[in-house]
């Protein structure tokens, strides 16, 4: 957050600091009763969280708009999942990977879970190309959703539903 | 289970200089989800999981992921980074009880 | 010469499928005592208050299907009879208790076999017809009825179990069925999404390759048994000691043979079963049947023979005759729900269409080469006994115990489809 440079009634030390204070109350008040969250900003916050998806995108991003990036990003999950425990998931960007412009994330999130904000990946102009994927749970049917922040802060989004294949044999 | 940390990677069999690599790597890990009891109230302790892998390769942090308890049990991670030189690709698990569990690979030009 | 050919005739239909077979023989079949671990050996353990409780793996449902046919070798009850049915009268079947029923998961589910409409049907199969339309035959509401109480009076050959005999539903819950059925009417509504109606749908495009380890959990818990391998068992000995070179060199070739008749115990055997009884007598190690331990070891032992064609023996007379054991069981009609392997594991029945959101295997294009597997579901290997005790689960009766004669022989009758076809142990499924 870039600070004016103009004289201000307050100190940058002093709003930062409530600032900070504010953070922390805003971190508690996302979580509800989940267990996962550091009690100061010092220490690491966890990414994932109990919530809605609603919350954890307003939480992680900030409410910043999101560009539609169908033309940018590939987003690789089977329309079926045969079960929730295992879903490979994979995101390619089509982007320059240099220091001036690069794929700075790329964040997974599942609608549905319980925990919606599943993995991001922090890349850097060394990765090459803007790409990951791992196995992810899904605990039903619902949106995958890949939100990809470039170095500019710009971000993009593309989101796509995977079924969950419910049950053994018969159904 | 005794297994856990067991780490694999996996690179191409061919690199050449300058070529974007994939990556692939396994760990045996509960990621341990979140339980609740008879009420359906989340029961209250350390759950263990991965919750960072770091990617380094020729000293630098190449890509780093924040990971959840969203991600399945046993996970891969896959991922790209530029082949410029000879040297040893490292991945560093971390899970939320102190785990570091560590896998490498080397890049070598054929 | 009629008489003779009619014979013929006869044992060639009942034979079916593709291979000759033999009558089969019981008279000789020995007896076994377990050596699985107690969840595995299909005990029931009778409680406080007369109540009986399966002892199982865990998480497993516990439930004692007493009353039902097992694949027991001893177990001579009949098929249930063919029985005809009328619906109770004084009730007014109401369409949408009968819609829940149909989709109700604690029941068949319906959807299981059979399409009907609804946004909310997810994920119906293709095994029985589309019923999205039945209404518009206008089938009288007693031949429904009976459809559903045994449908083996209208069509002998069905595979739909009998439900209403079976007990599965109440007279009362068949007439609420009815009700519903009789609601469907077409034209039916324009599929907004290809995937609900199974057959349409996208199969299931697996979990890529199984022999990855960056990919198949199982590959490195096969992997690391080699430290188990070279381990010395309480008698002093390790595997290694009598195999040397390693288990990828030693035991090259070995698991092509499996299942097989071992003369010294009578008896066919797996892998598995062979471990259980070899381990404790060179190593002094105790490696019981579905065991942690032994599952990995077998994949250990099986890795071994990745790429070989599996060569099964199945022309000496102690293979022929356990073989004509396991077809007769393969076509056994066992259970609640009155199935046989060969109803969804066919593809004359329901091979190679959708049971409820899974895509059935035919057991005639070799599936057993790629056990134990690695289950994606539970993050588990399972052999193939493990994935036979589970089918007795939907299927409505008791296991028996893993290393079971019954189940190795009918392991023997699926083997055979993959001989000539390479082994690619540990496989990946959902």
């Amino acid at each position: 957050m870039t600070e004016s440079d103009e004289a201000a009634p307050v100190t940058r030390r002093e709003m930062l600091g409530v600032l900070g204070v504010l953070g922390v109350l805003g971190m508690v008040a996302a979580a509800g009763g989940g267990v996962l969250l550091a009690a100061t900003p010092a220490a690491a916050q966890a990414l994932g969280a109990n919530e809605t998806v609603e919350a954890g995108l307003a939480r992680v991003f900030g409410g910043r708009p999101m560009k539609d990036g169908a033309s940018l990003i590939k987003l690789d999950v089977p329309l079926i999942a045969e079960n929730g425990a295992v879903v490979p998931v994979a995101v390619e960007v089509n982007s320059p990977m240099t220091p001036q412009s690069y794929v700075k994330s790329i964040t997974v999130v599942a609608d549905r879970n319980r925990i919606p904000i599943v993995t991001r990946v922090a890349l850097s102009p060394e990765s090459g190309k803007a790409y990951m994927g791992a196995n992810i749970r899904l605990g039903e049917t619902g949106d995958v959703r890949a939100i990809v922040e470039q170095s500019d802060g710009t971000l993009w989004q593309i989101k796509r539903e995977v079924k969950v294949t419910v049950g053994g044999c018969g159904g | 289970m005794s297994d856990i940390g067991k780490v694999r990677l996996r690179l191409p069999s061919t690199i050449k200089v300058g070529d974007v690599v994939q990556v692939r790597c396994l760990i045996i890990h509960p990621m341990e989800r979140i339980e609740r009891d008879k009420a359906g109230k989340i029961i209250d302790k350390k759950y263990n999981y991965i919750n960072k892998v770091v990617v380094t390769y020729l000293g630098k942090t190449v890509s780093t992921f924040d990971t959840t308890q969203s991600v399945s049990e046993n996970p891969y991670f896959a991922f790209t980074l530029k082949a410029t030189d000879p040297g040893t690709v490292t991945v560093t698990f971390h899970d939320t009880l102190g785990g570091k569990y560590e896998g490498t690979a080397q890049i070598a030009f054929g | 010469m009629r008489r003779p050919t009619r014979w013929l005739a006869v044992a060639l239909l009942v034979a079916g499928c593709t291979v000759a077979a033999d009558a089969p023989d019981y008279s000789r079949v020995p007896r076994w005592t377990t050596r699985a671990i107690p969840e595995a050996r299909g005990e029931i353990r009778p409680e406080a208050g007369g109540r009986r409780v399966a002892v199982r793996y865990p998480g497993w449902p516990t439930t004692d299907y007493e009353k039902f046919r097992t694949y027991a070798y001893d177990d001579f009850r009949p098929e249930p009879t063919v029985s005809r049915a009328t619906a109770p009268t004084g009730i007014t079947g109401d369409p949408k208790t009968g819609r829940a029923l149909f989709l109700n998961r604690q029941k068949g589910p319906c959807t299981g076999c059979h399409l009907v409409p609804g946004d909310d049907v997810w994920p119906a199969g293709s095994v029985g017809p589309d019923l999205s339309t039945i209404g518009d035959r206008k089938l009288p509401d007693g031949y429904l009825y009976q459809q559903l109480w045994d449908p083996r009076v209208v069509f002998p050959l069905t595979v739909m179990p009998p439900w209403g005999l079976q007990g599965v539903f109440t007279p009362e819950e068949l007439v609420h069925l009815v009700a519903y059925l009789q609601t469907l009417h077409g034209p039916a509504a324009p599929e907004k999404d290809r995937d609900r109606n199974p057959f349409t749908r996208a199969k299931p495009v697996g979990f890529g390759d199984n022999l990855d380890p960056t990919n198949n959990p199982g590959v490195v818990r096969a992997e690391d048994a080699e430290a188990l391998w070279k381990e010395g068992g309480p008698a002093g000995k390790a595997c290694a000691d009598c195999h040397a070179g390693g288990a990828a060199t030693a035991m090259r070739g070995v698991a092509t043979k499996y299942p097989r008749h071992l003369p010294a115990w009578g008896r066919v055997m797996s892998i598995e079963d062979f471990l259980a009884v070899h381990a404790p007598a060179t190593t002094g190690r105790a490696l019981p049947v579905e065991s942690a331990d032994n599952v990995s070891l077998t994949m250990l032992v099986k890795m071994a023979s990745n790429g070989l064609p599996v060569a099964v023996d199945v022309s000496s007379p102690e293979a022929r005759a356990a073989l004509a054991r396991g077809r007769a069981s393969f076509v056994r009609r066992v259970g609640e729900r009155n199935h046989a392997c060969a109803d969804c594991h066919t593809p004359e029945q329901g091979a190679n269409k959708f049971l409820g959101g899974r895509y059935l295997a035919d057991a005639t294009s070799g599936l057993t080469r790629h056990f134990p597997t690695w289950r994606t579901s539970v993050n588990d290997a399972w052999d193939l006994r493990r994935r036979f005790q589970w089918c007795m689960t939907p299927l409505g009766m008791n296991m028996l115990a893993a290393d079971s004669v019954e189940y190795a022989e009918l392991e023997l009758y699926l083997t055979q489809f993959d001989n000539g076809k390479p082994v690619s142990v540990p496989g990946i499924r959902h």
